[in-house]
């Protein structure tokens, strides 16, 4: 969930840029490169990173701009890999493997692992139908209110 | 939130963690979830929804309770 009142158009025009490029691309991008694309200065981009996470509309690793979740996409490698489109993310949690094919709008087939037993599991998406992987459970520890408490957590 | 392949293994997931139950769905739940929660995150006019919007989207797929209540309930 974001914090609708923290942020700006400024911040929502950044935060846009920094998902289509990310999605275009690849790569994570930095407050330097979306401050030239967008020739702002880099100061004030570095600040609209900063305001974005706290309204959890992105995730930075701790006392640093570097992104570690542009939800549902990870920008760290983890147990759930999604491929869609000829491409290949990864997802934060199961939920947002699911997430992914949703946001692209495109097939998925999803690689991730039971959490009891490690063993593989797989779910795939088509034409936007959950056609394989529905015998699966989805378990969420943590009360709704409290995700952000530790969203690497969560 | 993670995905398990039974109940048996849940189960034995939380005692291994010495965790309390959450709250379990299945795949087919949690994928319409994940659809009307994601879908459009990448659309060029995305907008952050609101509180009262994320929750009617739990509500409406039967998400309830305390549980799935995104703020505190006002101080009474």
């Amino acid at each position: 969930m974001t914090d609708t009142r923290q942020v700006d158009e400024l911040d929502l025009r950044i935060r846009n840029r920094i998902y289509s490029s990310f999605v275009g691309s690849g790569d994570a991008p930095t407050p330097g490169g979306i401050a030239a694309e967008l020739g702002m200065p880099e100061q004030e981009v570095d600040a609209a990173f900063r305001r974005l996470h706290d309204a959890h509309a992105l995730v930075l690793w701790p006392g640093s701009t570097e992104l570690r979740m542009l939800n549902p996409f990870s920008i760290a490698e983890t147990p759930h890999r999604v491929r869609a489109g000829g491409r290949s993310w990864f997802a934060n949690c199961a939920w947002d493997a699911l997430g992914i094919p949703a946001a692209l709008d495109a097939d998925a087939q999803i690689a991730s692992e039971c959490a009891d037993c490690a063993e593989p599991v797989e779910l795939e998406v088509r034409d936007g139908r959950l056609v394989r992987g529905a015998e699966l459970l989805w378990h969420v520890l943590v009360p709704a209110r409290r995700w952000w408490d530790d969203i690497g957590f969560t | 939130m993670v995905f398990l392949r039974s109940e048996e293994r849940l189960e034995r997931w939380l005692a291994a963690g010495g965790w309390q139950p959450g709250a379990t769905t299945t795949a087919v739940q949690l994928h319409e979830l994940a659809r009307r929660w994601w879908s459009s995150r990448l659309q060029p006019g995305w907008r952050p929804r609101t509180a009262a919007e994320s929750q009617a989207i739990l509500d409406d797929l039967g998400l309830t309770g305390d549980f799935w209540q995104l703020t505190s309930p006002l101080p009474r």
